[in-house]
């Protein structure tokens, strides 16, 4: 290998670094301003964004239903639900969730996904199965091109979010990724979570200690 | 007065057990419960209450596996028994019910529990295992429990919007 090989190879490999560094939210989302809530803003204009929501089991779905209320589905015309395949659950809730906000057409599409993890399978098996997940989101992803990620938890957020930076990456298309830690994470973060810190544009938890322990997520209390 | 006995999706057989027993029903009857209503999950074949409405201390009980409105028996419930699972919690919190949670440690990692004792340090809920529920139950302090915030959703739509004028 010859000093020009290993020069465009450290070329090829700064620039990967620095746009990584340049996308990922984790080394600017200090400078951004962390206040929740601004009052007096402009008045909100109904626009017809697409809202990508990750929903997962039993708990986590039934606190996105809560964080749900606070979102203005005036602005988020459409809704694209992220469900595992395995969780029916979940389908029945978003039907009534949607019921009780939307009177009019059905405005939303649910995008089943094929479970990344099942208890007790073996981790080669598990990584097989991982990747096949990671391409059903890309698809539902392309198919859907949503404006902004809301997630909260459960394992499929991950895939979600590390997709969603690739048109950044690319220079695409900038689409938020906002991560609520579970009402039920008190002093810790969830493997998701850990993940997601590094990930997601806001990163929101909603007991004091983990705002100690990770000082780029912003603490609100009282959400669901 | 209607006590409900929630499992959520899944069962817990410790739980269904100890509130099908003479003792839980005689602490219940005690503080003038006539109702007791039971969700078991797959925890059906723990569930064994006395047959006779003498042995069950005149409280009589209605019981079903899973149903799709949990709902109506939360706000008709003056006491609310369930397991540590995150939506049973706060829905039950939410209705302004008293709330005892029994934390079903075969089921769960420890951080599950952690949001149970944090609830109950702050007075808005109690903690009990399933053999000390009658005990629980029967002492009455769940009256003295401190009414839960009113939950407010709205920074996180904030949030969504301040992300997304942002680009």
């Amino acid at each position: 290998m010859s000093w020009l090989h290993v020069l465009a190879a450290v070329v090829c490999v700064g620039a990967l670094v620095l746009r990584v560094r340049a996308v990922l939210p984790v080394f600017s989302r200090g400078r951004q301003p962390s206040s929740a809530r601004r009052k007096g803003k402009a008045a909100r204009q109904p626009t017809d964004k697409t809202l990508c929501i990750v929903l997962g089991s039993g708990g986590h779905t039934a606190e996105m239903a809560r964080l749900l209320q606070g979102v203005d589905f005036d602005r988020y015309a459409r809704r694209m639900y992220v469900v595992g395949d395995s969780d029916l659950l979940s389908l029945d809730q978003i039907g009534s969730l949607e019921a009780a906000r939307d009177h009019e057409a059905e405005h939303y599409t649910v995008c089943r996904i094929p479970r990344s993890r099942h208890v007790g399978q073996s981790f080669k098996s598990s990584i097989v199965s991982s990747l096949w997940t990671l391409l059903h989101v890309c698809r539902v992803m392309l198919q859907n091109s949503p404006d902004a990620v809301l997630c909260n938890g459960p394992a499929n957020c991950v895939l979600v979010g590390i997709v969603a930076l690739v048109p950044r990456f690319w220079g695409i298309k900038h689409i938020p990724v906002v991560y609520v830690e579970s009402f039920a994470r008190v002093t810790s973060l969830s493997l998701s979570g850990r993940i997601m810190y590094y990930v997601a544009d806001r990163f929101v938890v909603q007991w004091p200690g983990l705002r100690e322990k990770y000082p780029l997520a912003e603490y609100i209390p009282h959400l669901v | 007065m209607l006590a409900y006995v929630a499992v959520g999706s899944t069962g817990f057989d410790k739980l269904v057990s100890a509130v099908s027993k003479k003792e839980f029903l005689r602490a219940l009857g005690s503080r003038g419960f006539r109702r007791l209503v039971v969700q078991y999950g797959s925890s059906e074949g723990a569930f064994c209450p006395p047959s006779t409405v003498s042995e069950s201390s005149g409280v009589s009980i209605d019981h079903f596996d899973y149903t799709r409105w949990p709902q109506r028996y939360v706000e008709q419930a003056d006491l609310i028994i369930c397991h540590a699972g995150t939506g049973s919690i706060l829905e039950a919190l939410h209705a302004g019910k008293p709330t005892v949670v029994v934390p079903n440690h075969a089921l769960m990692d420890s951080h599950q529990s952690e949001i149970s004792e944090e609830l109950a340090a702050a007075g808005y809920l109690l903690v009990s295992e399933p053999d000390e529920l009658a005990k629980t139950v029967g002492g009455g302090k769940y009256l003295d429990l401190i009414p839960y915030p009113h939950a407010d959703p709205r920074p996180i739509g904030d949030i969504l919007d301040e992300e997304c004028s942002r680009q």
